[in-house]
């Protein structure tokens, strides 16, 4: 009875004070609850946008054209032998087909641009088809192979921005003086004509305002400046006359000049690009992409405006014409992306495939496993079941746990130097891979195993010793079946985790460009090869914007596979977990 | 090789009939009354299989590893021996030609040259005074000196060379055999291409593609194949002898004393103790390796120079005859920008690892653990190299454009930031799974009696849970740690590769992990400082590393309460 204060103003202290407590309490747990949406919401934010760009790689637009296997061209000794259709010109075969898709295209540039919607390595792929079949020379053969990558991006929408307008009414393509005309009976091209008109003032009224603005700078520059400035806001001023000029140039009509979006007519297997639309919305003025001369009315027809301008994109608004065109014969179709599966790397994006990299890593988990998982578990009994307590086994035990913490880019300095190095094993090869990985996994593989063998009750151990086993015969027949779901399980959690790895072999070459699979056999254990973690890294490095969502893909495709290896492994842990 | 596959397919069936043997006899000697043996018939099957079986494997293992050396080295015994002749007359021809005395007499000058203006150099440097100009000038000087003895004894090769061909040719107009011929280009080709010479001899011999083709490479690779067949035959009558003595020793021991069992088990151990040892040896192998070619680093870059230098430029030329550049080894700003990721990772991860843990272990019903856990366990599973494209495609512009937003435009797309923020979300079921455990493992009874005295959850927890399992908590965040320190993937990918010294999250930085990868994809040269700084920093990481789990391990043995 040293505290003096009264029973009553005690409580009401605490009174007082357990609102701000319950608050305490109700902001830790939030925090609580936060941090773990949190981890949830970084999850499903990470798997969304590899979704987002991964799925559109696994299907890829067309190109179906009929190319005629003329006998001179693929079988120039005319005796159909292996040799002598390895040496056929089907690079010109595949020309040829698209020649007769366009005859109109005659001028050499433009005909590289046109040889240019596929890539030119897609002949091997002919000359395959027709080594398979050679009673296809002489024949016309409809031919699939993909269309370039950039072009398959635009067709998905993800090059450039662009719309298709609706459109309404009759239209009729005619010739004057070497340029198209279109004139659409239901005022079409009206709304586009104003869009044009207000993007062009837009325009005008900015660079007004910029050449403004440089003129005040000019009041308080210096002299270098100034000149700087002065030359600025008269080309600016320049720019932005010509463009009220341009509309204006000629009455009811207004040219589409400098930055502005194109637009594409197509109408009757022909293809107009807009340079001038009439102000009444009734007619537009321009050059043929595709087809000439005079057609009749009709009612079905497209337009289509690429916002983006020409002058900032890849794709040449030919090429989009030609692209376009092929898509209204029914020559392009969109198609699962097989080549992802059936083609090792390529350096063109349409026909780089994982297969390659899929057979490494198997090559590589089949050496890790091997290697790893008797080793480990070899290792794990004798820690556990065998081992006198001794400097020895706890240097090793020590040695165990700092290696399951030791960066895995060490391993990879280790086979550098002891396995190609010192040993002379070849580079970039599944079986030096599968080596360094199986150092790296030993740790995790020993650490289960032991937790396994530590969970087995030592009345088992009793039991069996009593009956007159021997001490080996305890562990080999009873401790270890007992043991081997979480044996089996710890396995499996190692080589995923090795499954996903790359820094190791980075350093050990696996980083090539290896455009042929390693052939799952002995054989392929010491044939160049690179594994799917370290194909990603690979592509995600590539120049094309195709490989971006090809990496993604590729991305999924290792996911999967792990996503498979962990729930084999948590199946195996609940049929055969036991509980003592 | 087929003889070779042959002789393991006899051994298997050797192996087979030996176990079957050993069963078949030990019972038959005790009359069918096993009761009598010391182990059972199946031991004594095992023990004459291992007899008749891991001798003759083991040396065909042996075989299978060291064949190609061993038959190299006798062939080029051979050789040599046959070039005696060629190789006399070569010396011969040498010793009495004037030029070539000239050319080497020159060599060796510019060479005497060379180390004394290198010494020079050192004295410059060593010196209290350090005239910069006048090191400059030396250093001048020794780069024209090294020039002209390179050329210098290129022309000496090529000299020595002509004269090679001479005699080769002449001999060969002699009509000296091939294999003499074969023996004396060998001799000729530098030592580091001899390995290519030989591989080319037996390509052709076996009838693969060789780099080219000649007949002297036909008659050298003749030779190999001799040796081939010979030492092959060789190990196969020995591996089928051996197979044969140890059944013939397993058919003298059986028999009802013998303790069969007891010598298959000790085999048993024998194996269990020698895999126990390689991950000793793998350690061992990493240390040693580690060691051995930073040693070589550390001869030609100062130790205080790479660990104190503030510049990191390791572009060296990487071939003999390109001079003029040499690298700066300065490590610092490796190690800055390790500590910045490493930092800007932990202030992402440990908050929300270490709430989530206290989440669910202390709140979370049942249902929402089941739920949480397995995400938790997927963000773990996920590969590096995965979150490495998710930092450089979403995060790094994404972060670009917040900053944009707020009027900071100089964020490079691949900075410290992003690649920070990413390792960061790499680390938190690491520590949230360690954190668990730690939270988990403090008894019951100290809840309960916090609870007792009326303290609300949260007070528990951060008066007296939190201080029971902190040097489990302190433990785990060390191992976050160092694996934030040794993560690779997410680096390389987004955090960029120019060596920048700055703590400006929003640049991008570099670390040591990002510059071994850079420095040892690509061409490699074991002799140059370039390749072997890569070790180097190899070995700083496998250090800290060690010192970051020991500390864990220290802290968390020495600081433990027990509450038992």
């Amino acid at each position: 009875m040293t505290d003096p204060t009264p029973q009553n103003s005690l409580r009401d202290t605490l009174a007082e004070r357990l609102p701000r407590r319950y608050r305490a309490e109700l902001r830790f747990r939030a925090a609580g609850l936060g941090a773990v949406m949190s981890a949830m919401a970084i999850l499903l934010v990470l798997i969304l946008s590899i979704l987002n760009e991964g799925l559109p790689a696994f299907s890829v637009h067309n190109l179906v054209l009929p190319v005629s296997l003329e006998r001179e061209l693929v079988d120039q000794e005319g005796d159909a032998s292996e040799a002598s259709l390895r040496r056929g010109r089907y690079g010109a075969v595949l020309q040829n087909a698209m020649r007769e898709e366009f005859p109109a295209v005659t001028d050499r540039r433009e005909l590289r641009a046109l040889f240019g919607l596929y890539t030119p390595l897609n002949s091997t792929r002919l000359m395959d088809e027709v080594l398979a079949d050679p009673g296809l020379v002489g024949t016309t053969h409809v031919f699939r192979m993909p269309i370039s990558d950039e072009l398959d991006l635009y067709l998905k929408g993800q090059l450039v921005q662009d719309r298709v307008l609706p459109t309404t009414g009759r239209l009729e393509l005619s010739e004057q003086d070497g340029s198209g005309v279109a004139i659409s009976a239901s005022a079409g091209f009206a709304d586009l004509a104003g869009e044009m008109r207000r993007s062009i003032q837009l325009e005008a009224d900015r660079l007004e305002v910029r050449a403004q603005s440089s003129r005040q700078a000019m009041q308080i520059a210096d002299a270098d400046e100034r000149d700087r400035l002065e030359a600025g806001a008269a080309r600016a001023q320049r720019q932005a006359d010509s463009l009220i000029a341009a509309i204006n140039a000629e009455p009811g009509w207004i040219a589409l000049q400098g930055e502005l979006p194109s637009i594409l007519v197509q109408a009757d297997g022909r293809i107009l690009k807009v340079s001038a639309l009439s102000t009444d919305g009734r007619m537009a003025r321009g050059e043929y992409l595709v087809g000439e001369g005079d057609a009749e009315p009709v009612a079905v027809w497209s337009l289509y405006v690429i916002d983006t301008p020409e002058t900032r994109r890849r794709v040449s608004d030919q090429v989009i014409a030609w692209t376009r065109a092929l898509e209204s014969r029914g020559r392009i179709e969109r198609g699962f992306n097989h080549y992802l599966f059936s083609n090792a790397d390529s350096r063109e994006p349409e026909l780089a495939g994982v297969r390659g990299a899929l057979f490494g890593s198997i090559l590589t988990m089949i050496i890790t496993m091997v290697l790893s998982v008797p080793i480990g578990v070899f290792t794990a009994l004798y820690l556990e079941e065998y081992a006198p307590k001794n400097r020895f086994t706890d240097l090793i035990e020590v040695n165990i746990n700092n290696l399951a913490a030791v960066p895995s880019i060490v391993f990879g300095l280790l086979g550098l130097a002891v396995f190609i190095n010192a040993f002379g094993l070849p580079r970039s090869t599944p079986i030096v891979g599968g080596l360094v990985l199986s150092l790296m996994t030993l740790p995790t593989v020993i650490i289960s195993t032991r937790a396994a063998l530590k969970a087995v009750p030592p009345s088992i151990r009793q039991a069996a010793l009593a009956v007159g086993a021997s001490k080996t015969q305890t562990v080999f027949h009873h401790v270890l079946p007992l043991a081997a779901p979480g044996i089996l399980t710890g396995s499996i959690i190692g080589l995923a985790q090795a499954l996903g790895e790359t820094a190791p072999l980075l350093m050990i070459g696996m980083v090539a460009f290896i455009a042929d699979a390693p052939s799952l056999g002995l054989e392929g254990f010491s044939q160049p090869a690179t594994v799917m973690p370290v194909q990603i890294f690979l592509w995600s490095d590539a120049a094309e914007r195709a490989f971006e969502a090809r990496t993604a893909a590729a991305i999924l495709v290792l996911l999967a596979l792990m996503i498979g290896f962990n729930a084999l492994a948590i199946y195996l842990r609940r049929r055969f977990e036991r509980r003592w | 090789m087929s003889v070779i596959s042959f002789i393991a397919l006899i051994l298997l069936v050797l192996v087979a009939g030996g176990f079957y043997y050993g069963r078949i006899r030990s019972i038959r000697l005790v009359q069918g009354d096993t009761v009598l043996l010391h182990s059972l018939p199946n031991y004594h099957g095992y023990y004459a299989a291992i007899w008749a079986g891991l001798p003759a494997f083991l040396l065909l293992a042996a075989y299978g590893l060291f064949s190609g050396f061993i038959v190299d080295r006798l062939a080029a015994i051979e050789l040599h021996t046959q070039a005696s002749g060629l190789n006399a007359r070569y010396e011969q021809l040498v010793d009495t030609d004037d030029r070539f005395r000239d050319l080497e007499q020159n060599v060796i000058l510019l060479g005497a040259r060379v180390e004394t203006i290198n010494a020079e150099i050192d004295t410059a440097r060593s010196g209290v005074v350090q005239p910069a100009e006048q090191v400059a000038l030396l250093r001048q000087q020794a780069l024209d000196l090294l020039n002209q003895s390179t050329r210098a004894e290129e022309e000496l090769r090529l000299y020595s060379q002509q004269l090679a061909a001479q005699v080769s040719e002449s001999a060969r107009s002699e009509g000296v055999s091939l294999v003499s011929l074969a023996g004396f280009e060998l001799e000729q080709t530098p030592r580091e291409r001899r390995t290519l010479f030989l591989s080319d001899a037996r390509r052709l011999t076996e009838g693969e593609l060789a780099s080219r083709d000649t007949p002297e490479l036909r008659a050298a690779g003749a030779v190999i194949s001799a040796y081939q067949a010979n030492f092959r035959n060789f190990v196969a009558v020995s591996a089928l002898v051996l197979g044969f003595v140890g059944l013939i020793r397993a058919h003298l021991k059986v028999g009802p004393g013998f303790r069969a069992r007891n010598s298959v088990e000790r085999l048993i151990t024998t194996v269990l103790f020698i895999s126990s040892g390689l991950a000793v040896l793998t350690t061992v192998g990493i240390v040693a390796s580690l060691l051995f070619e930073s040693m070589r680093f550390f001869g030609e870059v100062p130790l205080h120079e790479f660990l104190f230098g503030l510049q990191w430029s390791p572009q060296i030329a990487i071939r003999e005859d390109q001079i003029g550049q040499t690298g700066v080894f300065g490590a610092v700003p490796l190690f800055a920008g390790t500590a910045l990721i490493t930092v800007i990772a932990m202030l992402v991860a440990v908050p929300i690892g270490l709430f989530s843990a206290i989440y669910l272990s202390e709140y979370a019903g049942s249902r929402f653990r089941l739920t949480a856990k397995p995400v938790l366990e997927i963000l773990a599973g996920i590969p590096t190299v995965v979150y490495g494209y998710f930092a450089l495609l979403t995060v790094g512009p994404a972060l670009r454009a917040l900053f944009g937003a707020i009027g900071i435009e100089d964020v490079d797309l691949k900075s410290a930031l992003s690649a920070g923020l990413v390792m960061g979300v790499m680390i938190i079921p690491f520590i949230s799974s360690l954190a668990d455990d730690v939270i988990n493992a403090v008894p019951q009874s100290l809840r309960d009696g916090s609870y007792a005295m009326g303290a609300t959850k949260s007070e528990t927890i951060s008066k007296v849970i939190m201080p029971a399992a902190l040097p489990g908590l302190v433990g785990a965040v060390l191992l976050a740690v160092s694996r934030a320190i040794g993560e690779t993937m997410i680096v390389v990918m987004a955090a960029g590769q120019g060596a920048n010294l700055t703590a400006n999250p929003l640049e991008s930085v570099t670390t040591i992990t990002v510059q071994i990868v850079t420095l040892l994809t690509g061409d490699q040269n074991f002799d140059s400082a370039k390749t072997l700084s890569a070790f180097a920093l190899g070995l700083v990481l496998f250090v800290l590393t060690l010192i970051m789990n020991m500390m864990a391990l220290r802290v968390v043995q020495r600081y433990r309460e027990k509450y038992d």
